[in-house]
């Protein structure tokens, strides 16, 4: 608990650095929360896959190069074979349940390394993104699905948002308040302890990893939405560790069986607000990466310490 | 306590910093802003013209590049740039055509150019500025005249055919050596002849496999050869390939770009020469005009809308010296 309080006052202070640099007037401080939001609650959506995995002791290292492919994949079936949106949503969706079965099954049944099996991921379906397209870029146009997934304001919300609100709370019960997600959280402490205690652990597996490529195809879904253009050899590329990032910051432990969903949340919004510091206070661009990694890296190592002196006065 | 201090630091350190920053707004200068399409060092060039400019025209200059060269990363930094009160804006456009109605939607709010890669025709951008990319295609056929005046082979290397300049560049090219328009080889005029035209996406080990490949099959005179890299990547693929044929300066080279190979290689008089953009125009030419153009003064456009920026010929003579000016370009501003 406490340290949900500490990430939520974390990104506070993030976006108050941020509100203070935004111009007063046109509207200027609503456009950026709803610029804010919509990037937030894209990574956060692709966050809590790759969380719940992370819980279950897994991890997916072709997140990026997966949802680049779902995103060349939409476009240009969408664009040059002429698939009507819910067809191109249809198939992409079948993709991440195909993608995830695979990687579960390679994983458990196979007994590969998910590092393995996820980092060759990494590489296959950026090559082919790259092959379907015929390195040529490809796009979409205004339409239905545009609006669907970027343009509409449900409620004067961006629809993305509502996404987000719409997954935290599907994840929510699945993680915080079933049997299942009890299991997932069982495997990732222990798998062992979890197999004899009459779990099926490698069916829970293969289901971690199909909701991570769940997730992420969801999410190449709302990119090309936002984006309208797909450039298949870089669309995508280290979304994979902004989503372990965004994961892991909210609390969950790559060792397993731990994280919560607001926790996983508020990660992927301390992301989206870091790189909207760097943006809005000028911090040079050739610095912008070791600015995101250096805040990032000063706070596990006050959580570090914090932890490790707390108990030693309370016991002291 | 784990993250709560610090996050209640930051908070407090982003209070104070507010206290002491923000009452100073008062007399800020025009804020106007330059887009890349990559974080590639040719920027690096347009970024000390935009500091150049910035003096000049008296104008703030937001140096802003999508570190991975996404159509995402692009939009986002423009979405933050509008923001930030940036009153005209210079893009490079990742994607022209898929990305139109998004620069359309910045047009109708701050006066928009392109720079280096234009929007497609009927776009709201109000001015495109840039390298003649046929123009500079010509030049490069003229250095391989210089070169082979007797005729001869050519070889094209590209990344990709796809893209707008490396069609006009190779058009160019040809056009040149055949003294006609439109071109299409194998025979280009009288004396030259294309043998072919190789694209590697944009990797420099296939290019240079692949001109290895074509070396060690290649019957005819090695003096009655040139090979054209198109693009920065490519004329150092070509010296590397010719040098492990051992046919370095038999083999007629020409490039495009400002390469520290090819540079080295006009030097050491294996490649003939390179044609070069002036990315520092780009910078310094776009900031003149956005800070004209944030006051609304339209006068400053060309009439056609196109204000092209010259190439320039780099050879054995003058290439000691230009090597002199970039490094004096990639220095850091004396503060």
């Amino acid at each position: 608990m406490k340290k949900l309080i500490g990430l939520l006052l974390f990104a506070i202070g993030l976006y108050l650095a941020v509100f203070v640099k935004v111009p007063e007037g046109n509207d200027n401080r609503t456009k950026n929360n709803v610029n804010m939001a919509r990037r937030m609650s894209q990574l956060g959506i692709v966050s809590l896959g790759a969380g719940t995995l992370i819980i279950a002791g897994g991890i997916d290292l072709s997140i990026g190069s997966f949802m680049g492919l779902c995103a060349t994949v939409l476009a240009v079936g969408m664009q040059r074979q002429g698939w009507s949106p819910p067809q191109a949503i249809a198939v992409v969706l079948g993709m991440g349940v195909v993608v995830g079965l695979i990687h579960g099954l390679l994983v458990t049944k196979l007994r590969l390394p998910a590092f393995i099996v996820t980092l060759c991921g990494l590489f296959i379906y950026r090559g082919l993104a790259r092959w379907w397209a015929g390195d040529a870029n490809a796009g979409i146009g205004p339409g239905m699905f545009k609006r669907a997934f970027s343009e509409a304001t449900p409620l004067g919300l961006p629809v993305e948002f509502v996404y987000l609100v719409i997954a935290a709370i599907v994840f929510y019960l699945l993680l915080q308040r079933s049997i299942y997600g009890r299991y997932l959280y069982a495997i990732g402490s222990n798998e062992l302890a979890a197999k004899y205690s009459g779990i099926r652990v490698d069916r829970y597996k293969i289901f971690a990893y199909v909701l991570c490529s769940l997730t992420a195809a969801f999410y190449s879904m709302m990119h090309l939405a936002e984006v309208a253009s797909v450039s298949p050899s870089n669309v995508g590329s280290m979304l994979e560790l902004y989503a372990i990032a965004g994961a892991v910051i909210g609390g969950c432990s790559l060792r397993g069986g731990e994280g919560n969903v607001l926790g996983i949340i508020l990660g992927a919004s301390i992301l989206t607000l870091l790189q909207a510091v760097v943006s809005f206070w000028d911090v040079p661009q050739s610095l912008e990466y070791a600015a995101i990694g250096g805040a990032l890296l000063v706070g596990a190592i006050m959580d570090e310490v914090l932890r490790r002196r707390g108990p030693a006065t309370a016991h002291g | 306590m784990p993250l709560l201090r610090f996050g209640s630091m930051v908070a407090l350190v982003v209070l104070v910093s507010c206290s002491s920053g923000c009452g100073k707004s008062g007399e800020a200068k025009t804020r106007v802003a330059f887009v890349s399409n990559n974080a590639h060092e040719f920027w690096t060039y347009a970024e000390r013209g935009c500091e150049k400019g910035a003096k000049e025209f008296n104008v703030e200059v937001l140096f802003r590049r999508p570190p991975q060269g996404s159509a995402v990363e692009q939009q986002r930094i423009v979405e933050d740039l509008l923001l930030k009160g940036t009153k005209a804006l210079a893009v490079s456009p990742n994607d022209a055509k898929n990305q139109v109605e998004f620069f359309n939607k910045v047009a109708d709010q701050i006066p928009l150019i392109t720079q280096d890669s234009d929007l497609p025709a009927g776009s709201k951008r109000r001015c495109y500025l840039g390298t003649d990319n046929y123009g500079a295609g010509k030049a490069a056929g003229g250095l391989i005249k210089e070169a082979m005046p007797d005729g001869g082979q050519v070889l094209v290397l590209v990344g990709s055919l796809d893209a707008q300049n490396a069609q006009e560049r190779r058009q160019g090219v040809l056009d040149e050596l055949a003294g006609t328009k439109n071109a299409t080889g194998p025979k280009l005029g009288d004396k030259y002849e294309l043998i072919d035209t190789f694209t590697d996406n944009t990797d420099q080990a296939i290019c240079k496999t692949k001109v290895d490949a074509f070396l060690v099959k290649h019957q005819g005179d090695p003096n009655k050869l040139a090979i054209v890299g198109l693009w920065a990547y490519n004329p150092p693929a070509a010296l590397e390939a010719v040098k492990n044929a051992k046919l370095e300066g038999k083999v007629k080279l020409v490039g495009f770009d400002e390469n520290q190979q090819t540079l080295d290689g006009i030097a050491d008089g294996f490649i003939h020469g390179t044609v070069v953009q002036q990315p520092f125009e780009f910078g310094y030419q776009a900031v003149r005009l956005l800070a004209a153009l944030a006051k609304g003064d339209n006068t400053v456009l060309p009439a056609d809308g196109v204000l092209p920026i010259p190439h320039m010929v780099i050879k054995r003579d003058n290439v000691a010296a230009f090597k002199e000016k970039l490094k004096q370009l990639l220095a850091p501003p004396a503060a």
